[in-house]
């Protein structure tokens, strides 16, 4: 499956000596003076748009950026370093009737839910040690025997950082080192993947299909990892950072906070990261043009670690471009990712047969051993007087056809349309069918925003899809279509 | 000592070491009095004015060359909330609030100190012109002064007028819709009444004049 998810999130043994991590980090940030403001904003005294591009986050303005790179330390330490995040939505699925149990599919579909709910502990500590840590907490992350959903919290982005400037005359150089658990969530561009998004997405319990959920540039590790890059940005023009990641264990545990040992990522050794960008500003207007990539081993079983063989190879690799025009009260941003992707499948995945047969009834080609894939994404968004917004993002996923993601084929016995042994699971059969072996998605997001004051968004995005695993039309091999898909997602969207 | 012992010394050691060990000249700490104003400008102001004064976006007002008892006035302006234009508010009252007197007078002092860059001038040489007349004889008809009469003959600025040459266009006709529409700007009232007469086009010719302005 493309991208590589991060698992999910369920309870997990939080270790006392993690605990103590989180504990060091908040004391840390505690300031010798008292002043009761949280947050960034708080710390800079600024209002969003300083920071943020036409108020909205993530996307950050040229300033926004010299701020996280300089590591979060322009202003006065807060006497409460903390915000808070919610998402209330609702949102509706064009169609949930192909599916074999929609109640368990679509459970949320029309129903207004809590989405998700975040606390941040931000801001700066020393003169030239500051830090974003966000603790994410999700109503519906676990789904009990009875039907119901039990909440739970877990680490989300955490970028610690050491950085100091060197600026007279005309250099200006800036170095610093990032503690972080999500490849380029250290990148100070929204192009970068763990940036380019779109903000606020629901639970996927509340809507499977909206944007979130349609293909984004990641890295193969996926985040609960633990990493350590070192940048600089040189005459705010070249922009290098170069990192190494790992599994998130022992003292660097609280980077992944709350996730279970089966479902972290267990990466073996060290596994580089790499970034490059050149940036340029005149006028109102910057643009960037970079690149990046990782090369990750992933053990195919977080569990068990011990056999070198079974473990899964991803290199990728990207160009991005961003384009921002910044002029109060008009914001223009223009957003360009194309990655590429190589997946090397461990020893145990690799030339598997599969149980289906093509319509002469020969046998199809066992498993790929690797298999690649490219993601063109782009988006392009206008923001007025930072309070209305809108936006229109598109998406092509394309990659190798591999009979690995069949969910659906052939039967070899009567040569009609069946469900693989290990698809039989409502949503794995239909819903998440594949009857092609072809990952290749293409759709695109549309979004009007409102945002009254700068501490609440109100916004309706939409979702459509034109080809789902390879087809626009019945990509599951039981009749569902890719439009099937298509979701309207509205959202209020609340932050202090 | 046992050895298991001195590791978490060390440790602490280190992060008290780390924690404390801030340089003053390479702080951008808003609310410390000791950090300089030199090196706030550079490490802080610098984000959107430059380095020099000369700020990249239209964004931002150019301060180089600036005349400092005007920017003293804006930066108490914005510290004790009397200046609440948009540009005011959203950027400055926090970055502002917690300067100290000697700092706000070394930061105006900087500043003033800078050589101003010579912009581009931008629209036709009639509308120039237009400007050009505004900016040296006001608008009589309208009993609109000329901008010179307070400003300098050069735009260079006098005391608390500021210095109008190579301003950004955007900028000064921002401010001037502020001055004329709103009350956002208390201590520069005297502009109220200048800014009342002129029309949007008047406004636009100006502050496309004054930009273009380069100081002998």
């Amino acid at each position: 499956m493309y991208p590589p998810h991060a698992p999910p999130r369920t309870w997990a043994a939080r270790s006392s000596a993690s605990w103590l991590a989180w504990a060091v980090f908040v004391v840390a940030l505690l300031p010798d003076s008292a002043h009761a403001i949280p947050a960034f904003n708080r710390q800079t005294g600024q209002n969003c748009v300083a920071c943020h591009a036409g108020g909205q986050y993530p996307e950050l303005t040229p300033y926004g950026r010299l701020f996280k790179l300089t590591g979060y330390t322009v202003g006065e330490r807060s006497a409460l370093p903390i915000s808070a995040m919610a998402v209330a939505s609702v949102s509706k699925v064009a169609n949930t009737s192909k599916s074999d149990d929609p109640a368990a599919d679509f459970q949320k579909d029309g129903k207004p839910i809590l989405a998700t709910a975040s606390l941040l502990v931000g801001g700066k500590v020393t003169d030239n040690i500051g830090g974003f840590i966000q603790i994410t907490y999700d109503p519906y992350a676990v789904t009990n025997a009875d039907g119901s959903f039990s909440g739970h919290s877990n680490a989300d982005n955490i970028d610690i950082r050491y950085a100091d400037r060197f600026i007279s005359g005309q250099r200006d150089l800036i170095i610093g080192i990032s503690a972080n658990n999500n490849p380029s969530v250290s990148d100070p561009w929204n192009t970068a993947a763990a940036w380019m998004q779109y903000v606020p997405v629901p639970s996927p319990t509340g809507s499977r299909f909206i944007d979130g959920n349609a293909p984004y540039p990641g890295y193969g590790s996926g985040g609960n990892i633990a990493g350590l890059s070192a940048y600089a940005f040189w005459n705010q023009t070249v922009y290098a950072e170069f990192g190494g990641y790992g599994s998130s264990k022992g003292l660097s545990s609280f980077m992944s906070q709350g996730i279970a040992r089966a479902d972290k990522t267990a990466m073996r050794g060290t596994n580089p990261y790499w970034r490059l960008a050149y940036n340029h500003e005149w006028g109102a207007h910057s643009m960037m043009v970079g690149t990046a990539g990782m090369v990750a081993r992933v053990h195919a079983d977080p569990l068990d670690t011990s056999d070198p063989a079974e473990v899964h190879r991803y290199r990728d690799m990207s160009i991005d471009t961003q384009y921002q025009y910044l002029l109060d009260p008009y914001s223009v941003t223009f957003q360009l990712v194309y990655t590429s992707n190589r997946h090397d499948y461990p020893a145990s995945m690799a030339n598997q047969p599969v149980p289906f047969v093509d319509s002469a009834g020969h046998a199809l080609p066992n498993t790929n051993a690797s298999d690649t894939n490219h993601l063109l994404r782009t988006k392009l968004t206008y923001v007025y007087q930072a309070k209305y917004g809108g936006s229109l993002g598109l998406f092509n996923l394309t990659g190798s056809t591999n009979t690995g993601y069949l969910t659906a084929g052939l039967d070899p016995a009567s040569l009609t349309i069946t469900a693989a042994p290990d698809a039989q699971a409502p949503s794995s059969r239909q819903v998440d069918g594949n009857r092609t072996g072809n990952p290749s998605m293409r759709g695109f997001t549309l979004e009007a925003f409102w945002t009254p004051v700068q501490n609440l968004r109100v916004g309706a995005q939409y979702a459509g899809y034109n080809r789902v695993g390879g087809v626009s039309k019945n990509y599951d091999g039981f009749g569902r279509n890719a439009s099937d898909n298509n979701t309207l997602f509205l959202y209020t969207w609340i932050a202090y | 000592m046992k050895t298991s012992t001195h590791i978490p010394l060390a440790v602490a050691a280190l992060a008290l070491f780390v924690a404390g060990c801030g340089s003053l000249e390479r702080s951008r700490d808003l609310g410390n009095p000791q950090v300089s104003a030199t090196t706030l400008a550079q490490q802080v102001c610098s984000n959107c004015h430059g380095l020099t004064g000369t700020a990249v976006s239209p964004n931002f007002p150019n301060l180089a060359g600036q005349v400092a008892p005007y920017v003293v006035a804006q930066l108490n302006g914005f510290k004790s909330h009397n200046r609440r234009d948009p540009a005011g508010f959203e950027y400055m009252w926090g970055l502002s609030r917690s300067l100290t007197e000697s700092q706000i007078e070394g930061l105006a002092a900087y500043y003033a100190a800078q050589r101003p860059m010579t912009q581009q001038a931008e629209g036709d040489s009639s509308r120039m012109e237009q400007g050009r007349s505004v900016f040296e004889s006001g608008i009589p008809d309208k009993g609109v002064p000329p901008c010179m009469g307070c400003h300098g003959d050069h735009a260079q600025g006098n005391a608390t007028f500021p210095r109008l040459a190579g301003q950004h266009a955007d900028y000064i006709v921002k401010q001037l819709v502020v001055f004329q529409r709103t009350d956002e700007r208390p201590e520069g009232s005297a502009m109220k009444v200048v800014a009342h007469e002129l029309t949007r086009q008047n406004i636009v010719d100006v502050a496309g004049y004054v930009q273009s302005l380069t100081q002998p």
